[in-house]
């Protein structure tokens, strides 16, 4: 197991909270600079609120770098992991 | 909750396990011990204004509106008597520099007071430890507590914290939507339970992560989860004021009787007590030394003072202080850290002030029309159509006067005779250019408009757009 050493918890943490701080700051210029209302000139988002635009949009932008940071993650673990081959598990 | 991970899948030795447990030793459930003094009061004092301004200030009025609203449906943000828009979000980006400056500059002077008094974290965590304190009873009552097996009594202690806790996440969460979309409405929702899904999201989520932080991760958020915990110490100099256990004093600790005299016996004025260590909410002994988990929330100095009072010596054997007082000097106030952040700050804040004052409370958007770059009229001449955007910021109604420039004999053609926008609203124009080809110098000219409102000049606004020809 390349991770044995980090808990899982702290791991979890490592990825969700920071890229959870980027997507609040992501979605505020994102949303600062682009109405939902015209983004959809057609109304494709008739359904959804602004306000539901903005989430979806957050929870996107939330993936998107949580995904960075499980790549993050893993490098960082598995270059220690070679660098250290002793602590292998 | 750091615990580590020892039931994985086979493979892992027991060696490894044993490192995983020193590295990241298992979290032991903290439970802080009340404090009374001084501090603890100021604490109380701060976490009762601050959770008041919380959740009083979105049911204050202004004006008609909620006098604090960051409506992001309809992309406004009212703030009192101020109403701004997306456009001026440069102007909330300064503004969070500055407060990002303002911490600075404290931190340098004061050490870490926003985290022992004002930091949200500090004071749900001390608010949910209130409600513990009410249901479980003190430190001693809850440990044991906690050591009994799952009784019916436990259970109903349990739970009605939980409940408790619950309740008052849930109103937190309300309440931090209250912020962004009409509280009075949503509470009218609430109570007929037809809350738009994503407010309900919302609501659920601010929720969640008060009782998480408040309820169960507490100090592990300080010390593993905040940005500011860590560099924090970048900010500090010998003459930072931190709480600190002042040594030469308290060693050797040792117990003994009241009667006893310390000197005589050879010893420091510590006696050992432990009470530093078991009110600290982030578990540290402060006798080892300034640490980062030390959040500065002074309950061991309180504590130690009441045992220092009890024994008859001098208080202030833990203290708020600095290092250089530490060493025996004199503690700076005007140092050049503190001047330099206190010129930028002041340099921003005058600028951020200027800048606001000249705000002007119109928007005008100028859009080509995509579909063709330009058209001959029947009488020879080159025409570009664009739509206009007219944004009016301002608290009252306003009419408008359009001109353009640019071209020699440049004409403006729109269908509108008057250009009347209501406060707040957005005006689409569309608007027809038409010039001379021999008076166009390239296929690619630089044209302006300009909007001044016909009641008052200094709302005025201009804005470049291309006039595209066959050149
Ligand atoms: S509270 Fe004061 S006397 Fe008691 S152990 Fe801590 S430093 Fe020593
Ligand atoms: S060491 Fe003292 S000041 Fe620091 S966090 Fe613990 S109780 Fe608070």
């Amino acid at each position: 197991m390349a991770d044995k050493q980090v808990p899982k918890t702290q791991k979890c943490i490592a990825v969700l909270w920071p890229s959870f701080m980027v997507a609040v700051v992501a979605t505020g210029l994102f949303f600062s600079a682009f109405d939902p209302d015209d983004l959809f000139p057609f109304g494709e988002q008739a359904e959804v609120s602004r306000l539901g635009v903005y989430s979806i949009g957050f929870l996107l932008f939330w993936l998107v770098s949580a995904i960075s940071g499980i790549g993050t993650l893993y490098f960082a673990i598995t270059n220690c992991m070679r660098q250290n081959p002793g602590s292998r598990g | 909750m750091t615990n580590p991970d020892t039931t994985g899948p086979g493979g892992a030795s027991r060696s490894d396990e044993q490192v995983a447990a020193s590295l990241y030793a298992k979290a032991e459930k903290i439970y802080p011990r009340q404090v009374h003094g001084l501090f603890a009061r100021l604490r109380v004092l701060g976490v009762l204004g601050l959770l008041g301004i919380y959740y009083i200030t979105p049911w204050l009025r202004w004006d008609g509106h909620q006098a604090l609203l960051l409506d992001l449906p309809a992309r406004k943000f009212h703030i009192f008597f101020v109403t701004l828009w997306p456009q001026d979000f440069f102007y909330l980006a300064v503004l969070l520099i500055i407060a990002g400056l303002v911490l600075f500059f404290v931190t340098a002077l004061a050490g870490r007071v926003w985290c022992g008094y004002a930091c949200p974290q500090t004071v749900w965590t001390e608010a949910f430890l209130w409600i513990e304190r009410k249901v479980e009873g003190n430190r001693m009552q809850q440990q044991k507590l906690d050591a009994l097996p799952m009784s019916a009594r436990k259970f109903r202690i349990k739970g009605t914290k939980h409940f408790l806790w619950l309740a008052f996440s849930v109103w937190t969460g309300f309440t931090f939507v209250g912020y962004f979309s009409p509280i009075d409405e949503l509470g009218r929702n609430l109570l007929v339970f037809n809350i738009g899904p994503w407010e309900t999201f919302w609501i659920l989520f601010y929720g969640f992560a008060t009782y998480g932080n408040a309820g169960f991760m507490r100090e592990q958020v300080c010390k593993y989860m905040c940005p500011y915990a860590r560099f924090q110490s970048a900010m500090f100099d010998k003459d930072t004021l931190v709480v600190s256990y002042i040594p030469n004093r308290g060693e050797p600790r040792g117990s003994r009787k009241r009667s006893v005299d310390p000197v005589a016996a050879g010893m420091g004025d510590c006696i050992d007590c432990t009470l530093c260590v078991q009110v600290c909410p982030t578990g540290i002994d402060i006798r080892d030394g300034l640490q980062y988990e030390c959040i500065a929330c002074s309950a061991c100095i309180d504590a130690c003072d009441d045992v220092m009072d009890k024994m008859g010596y001098d208080k202030g054997l833990i203290k708020y202080t600095t290092e250089h007082a530490m060493q025996g000097g004199t503690t700076h106030i005007l140092r050049p850290r503190i001047i330099i952040y206190a010129v930028i700050l002041l340099a921003i804040f005058a600028a951020f002030g200027y800048s606001f004052s000249q705000r002007i409370s119109l928007g005008l958007d100028v859009i080509r029309d995509r579909n063709t770059l330009y058209r001959e009229t029947s009488d020879g001449l080159i025409e570009n159509v664009y739509i206009l955007k007219v944004l009016n910021m301002d608290n009252a109604e306003h009419q408008y006067e359009l001109s353009v420039s640019g071209i020699p004999g440049l004409t403006l053609h729109k269908d509108m005779a008057v250009i009347r926008v209501e406060s707040g609203g957005i005006m689409e124009l569309p608007v027809r250019l038409r010039a001379d080809e021999a008076d166009l110098e390239a296929r690619s000219n630089d044209v302006v408009f300009e909007l001044v409102a016909t009641d008052d000049d200094s709302l005025a606004v201009s804005e470049d757009a291309r006039f595209l020809g066959p050149r």
